[in-house]
């Protein structure tokens, strides 16, 4: 699949506030969030690349040149209606995640704050566009998608990470992983989306994307929802 | 010549056409194996083809489209044919017209790369364009009467295929995008900003396939309709697809199929066809609904509002009487700025889109574009200006340039449709400039300057300016792509300046009609308050017809000026938008918000908690120069403050960005004391090391905590991220650390905090330890041997004042 570079949608501000901790009505300057939105637009390069793949609902596998058995039970739980299934890659550069430690460096720690806010914003908007062109694809063949799925969320162990970011041919955007699991750059995502044929099953599936902050494990992050 | 006359010439008509239906699910019935490229049965089962042909023909297709979606050379790569596409189409072209009838047309099939178009993707545009002309230049060579490109679903790979076919054939050449289902194409283009570009630069034919059933594509051709003066194309797929048993089905009946064509050809498509999953039944079905059914007439050339359309990817602006007036933002222009020269000479973009953010943000519709600095490669950086434009904004631009290389180069990269700035009547600039706006579909800002020199009065400005005119629509140009310029000169050299400007307005207005414009700010060059000037000749002119001024957005009169003409000019109903705007605040409810205590260090106090900045240096300052003790400000002033807001954030009361805030107003106090007493003592209440853990590379926690610390009084050694246990234990010894303070994001990572405590211990170090981050928990950190968790950066700095007080 060649790569994939959006044009970044608008920015949600609700996001912003929602990622950096600060409550939907607390009286805070707006032109420092104005700030981020903007600087966030400049320094993001949204570029994506996916693959498709048959999947084997009996068997939990992505049928890709060289298979993959999936092992964790909600994954398996999410595809199990599923056909084929998208691996997805994304990141917006590593432009903006400098600018942040730039930032705390020289003591300006809300702009700092503020701007990570909006890249991981500017990730998530990235991705749902991303999923929107899948979706477009995938409807014109009948299929239907269902919400994207990433490691490290729903007990999906981050191991797996290397793995998807094979299948997704992850290094034609430059996107890799340490040996830790973790992304570089930092502001990326890797997901999968599964391609039923059945919109009650996809309804069904839906909860997977309302109910992520109660299945993730990370209690303290700023902006659990729960 | 009227566009009937015009497309008899070209062997259109204007009678509904009926096209022929899906090509690959009747291969796939004919034996086409899984796998095949579907291209490669011209050759190999010329007879199946043929007869695939014979079954629409018979059915009722007036035309007949090649099996050639696929046979471009990057689309055969993949079956190793890249080396076959004048074979291929060639033998296509022939399948068709061996099962034609004596008044059968044959439309050759021309399908998308399957890549995207740079900056979207990493096919460059003369990289597509070169596939195209390949492609189209067989199918012309091999005898197709039109060329139909299809299923495209971004504009500038359709702007790429049109160019190559226009410079490829002289047949019609009909475009059809592919929309989704919320009316846009996947990379945004909705249907009457795709037929403005693509019918400007000389489409035959404008339609859709694909992607959508009848039903979904009658609002699109309702769209088109009110937009364009060429004949309409539709061809739907057989309703919406559905998966069954693995198979994609489209649902849609024949008789169903009937139905829908002749509401499609009540709104406005003269040539109908089907896509996927229809079949010869099908295209009988429509054949019968239609037969009755006259296209529609086409609309008269001549408009009575003269009006031009700009546009984005995603964006039509209109222009010209009876639209609202459209800002022109001037401020991407280099001339006598120094930094933003630098910048483009650098090839740095990112002043450059600063300014196009700002503007549009100041107000402006339309964004300028000037990349003229001496001594550069201006074709470079104006296409990388547009390209990085058109993924930031929406805007319409507004390509401003003398160099005609550079003018191509913005041309060719910017997905819409572009204004050139500007057109003189000097020989060379009509002879460079015209033909390339009618190449790439651009619209022009006609300059009455002419070999002559410059006009000064109204009346020799309408004699240039019909020159410009009549040279312009001699090449093709239409009426609506005309934008004229009033010529702005300074009133500090010539007295009447203004009111010639004013005059030219409105003479354009009532002999010609066509939009107008003008750089408003050259009417005060030499003069002072030149704002002043600006917006009350700006007011002046739109009263006089101006419809779409070049000013800079950014000056608060301006701004105040346009949006009282636009509620007097009747664009703003009722005033409603200047009511909103303008609207009076309550000054009584401004001081009853705003307490200011009379006690400077109160001041300050409250400065830290309201997170100001900047308003904290001069009262630090005064502070100081009334002799206020820097310890007292320092303890009564900034950390109580600090200890207020902590405990606002433990109780929710305030948050994160918040606490921030306020640490940096804290900072900038710091700073200011110790710049004005340097002898300053600077509380140390201990040394905290701070690291995140080896493999982990995520910091933001871990700055967070090292800003709340610093700015409590201790000395913060930070060792950043991805740091070894090593490090982190040597870094301990060696400064004596009071704490160690430990952050890690990831399962897989939190198991290097055991790992660090345990080698500190073994160290013997006596520093307290202090962890964090967002997977960890109390009771990880008490089994991994800490001394204690922090849930967030607040937290972390009451604990370590509690560990330094004991």
């Amino acid at each position: 699949m060649p790569t994939y570079n959006p044009v970044l949608n608008p920015l949600n501000l609700r996001e912003i506030k929602r990622y950096s901790g600060l409550d939907q009505y607390a009286d805070f300057p707006s032109h420092l969030l104005d700030q981020a939105c903007t600087e966030a637009y400049l320094l993001s390069h949204p570029k994506a690349t996916w693959e498709i793949y048959e999947y084997d609902s009996t068997t939990a596998t992505i049928l890709a040149p060289e298979p993959l058995t999936l092992q964790a039970p909600k994954v398996i739980d999410y595809l199990s209606h599923s056909v084929q299934i998208v691996v997805m890659a994304l990141t917006i550069g590593a432009e903006l995640e400098m600018q942040v430690s730039k930032y705390f460096s020289s003591g300006e720690y809300t702009a700092g704050l503020l701007l990570d806010a909006a890249g991981t914003t500017a990730v998530e908007i990235a991705a749902d566009q991303i999923c929107e062109f899948i979706k477009n694809q995938a409807a014109q063949q009948g299929y239907l998608t269902l919400p994207r799925f990433s490691p490290g969320y729903g007990q999906w162990d981050i191991t797996i990470q290397p793995v998807i970011l094979q299948l997704a041919n992850a290094e034609q955007i430059n996107l890799v992983a340490t040996e830790s699991c973790m992304l570089v750059p930092r502001k990326s995502i890797t997901a999968v989306i599964g391609f039923t044929a059945n919109q009650c099953e996809s309804n069904a599936n839906y909860m997977y994307r309302d109910t992520t902050c109660p299945q993730c494990q990370q209690m303290n992050c700023l902006a659990r929802k729960d | 010549m009227s566009t009937n006359e015009l497309l008899s010439e070209k062997g259109l008509n204007h009678m509904i056409n009926i096209f022929d239906g899906a090509m690959g699910t009747m291969l796939h019935n004919a034996g086409l194996p899984t796998g095949t490229c579907p291209e490669l049965w011209n050759i190999e089962q010329a007879a199946a083809v043929i007869a695939i042909h014979q079954s629409y023909i018979a059915s009722g297709a007036d035309i007949i489209e090649t099996n050639t979606f696929g046979a471009n050379r990057i689309k055969l790569s993949h079956y190793g044919l890249q080396d076959k596409v004048s074979l291929i189409n060639t033998a296509a072209v022939q399948a068709a017209r061996a099962a034609c009838l004596p008044n059968t047309k044959i439309a050759g099939s021309v399908g998308p790369t399957g890549k995207l178009i740079a900056p979207l993707g990493d096919l460059t545009f003369d990289h597509a364009y070169e596939v195209f002309f390949e492609q189209i230049s067989a199918l012309h060579q091999a005898g197709v009467d039109m060329i139909l490109i299809e299923t495209i679903i971004d504009i500038q790979e359709m702007r790429a295929a049109l160019l190559a076919g226009k410079a490829a054939t002289d047949k019609p050449i009909i475009c059809q995008m592919s929309f989704g289902a919320d009316g846009r194409t996947i990379t945004g283009t909705d249907p009457a900003t795709a037929a403005i570009i693509l019918e400007a630069m000389g489409a035959d034919v404008i339609g859709a396939n694909c992607s959508l059933g009848p039903a979904q594509l009658l609002p699109i051709v309702e769209a088109l309709a009110k937009t364009v003066s060429c004949p309409i194309s539709i061809q739907p797929n057989a309703g919406m697809p559905k998966l069954i048993n693995k198979q994609t089905i489209f649902p849609m009946t024949p008789e169903e199929m009937g139905t829908w064509a002749s509401r499609l050809a009540l709104a406005g498509a003269s040539y109908i066809g089907g896509c996927c999953g229809t079949t010869p039944e099908h295209i009988k079905a429509i054949k019968e609904a239609v037969k009755h059914i006259s296209a529609p007439l086409l609309p008269n050339l001549k408009q009575k509002n003269k009006v031009t359309a700009l546009t984005s990817r995603s964006k039509t602006i209109y222009i010209g009487d009876g639209c609202p007036t459209a800002i022109i933002g001037e401020r991407i222009n280099p001339t006598g700025r120094k930094q933003l020269a630098a910048d483009i000479k650098a090839g740095e973009f990112v002043s450059v889109k600063k300014e196009a953010l700002a503007q549009l943000r100041a107000g402006a519709h339309i964004l300028d574009v000037n990349m003229g600095v001496p001594g550069i490669d201006q074709s470079y950086a104006m296409k990388h200006a547009i390209q990085e434009l058109s993924m930031l904004v929406d805007a319409p631009l507004v390509i401003d340039t003398t160099d005609a290389k550079a003018l191509e180069a913005g041309l060719k990269a910017y997905p819409g449709r572009a204004l050139i700035n500007s057109v003189s009547a000097e020989p060379e600039r009509l002879a460079e400039f015209l033909p390339l706006a009618k190449r790439y579909g651009a619209a022009i800002l006609c300059l009455p300057i002419s070999p002559s020199g410059v006009p000064t009065t109204a009346l020799e400005r309408l004699h240039i300016i019909r020159t410009i005119i009549e040279a312009a629509l001699s090449v093709g140009l239409r009426p609506q792509d005309l934008v004229l310029d009033a010529l702005v000169l300074t009133v500090a050299a010539d007295p009447k300046a203004g009111s010639e400007v004013l005059n030219t307005l409105k003479i354009y207005r009532k002999h010609l009609g066509y939009p107008t414009t003008m750089g408003l700010s050259n009417i005060s060059f030499g003069l002072p308050s030149r704002n002043i000037i600006n917006a009350t000749f700006c007011a002046m002119a739109l009263s006089c017809g101006l419809d779409a001024p070049i000013l800079n957005p950014y000056d608060s009169l301006m701004q105040d000026t346009l949006a009282a003409s636009s509620a007097l000019l009747g664009n703003d109903e009722n005033g409603r938008a200047f009511s909103i705007q303008y609207a009076p605040t309550d000054p009584n409810k401004q001081i009853a918000n705003r307490f200011v205590p009379q006690n400077i260090v109160e001041q300050i106090r409250q400065a830290v908690i309201s997170g100001e900045k900047e308003a904290i240096i001069p009262l630090v300052k005064q502070a100081l120069s009334e002799g206020v003790n820097s310890t007292t400000i320092t303890e009564q002033g900034l950390t109580a403050a600090m200890n207020e807001i902590g405990t606002d954030f433990g109780t929710g009361r305030c948050f994160l960005p918040q606490v921030l805030l306020s640490a940096e107003t804290m900072r900038a106090a710091f700073i200011t004391i110790k710049e004005i007493l340097p002898a300053h003592t600077v509380m140390n209440l201990g040394t905290i090391i701070l690291a995140t853990v080896k493999g982990d590379i995520h910091d933001l926690g871990k700055n967070i905590v090292a800003a709340l610390l610093e700015n409590s009084g201790f000395q913060v050694i930070d060792l950043g991220k991805d740091v070894s246990t090593e490090t982190i234990v040597q870094a301990t010894l060696e400064h004596n650390a009071d704490i160690v303070g430990l952050c890690a994001l990831m399962t897989t990572t939190m198991t290097q905090i055991d790992l660090t405590i345990s080698a500190l211990k073994a160290a013997g170090s006596t520093a307290r330890t202090l962890v964090g981050g967002a997977v960890l928990t109390a009771a990880y950190a008490t089994q991994a041997g800490a001394d204690a968790y922090a849930e967030n950066g607040v937290e972390a700095v009451n604990i370590a004042k509690k560990f330094l007080s004991k």
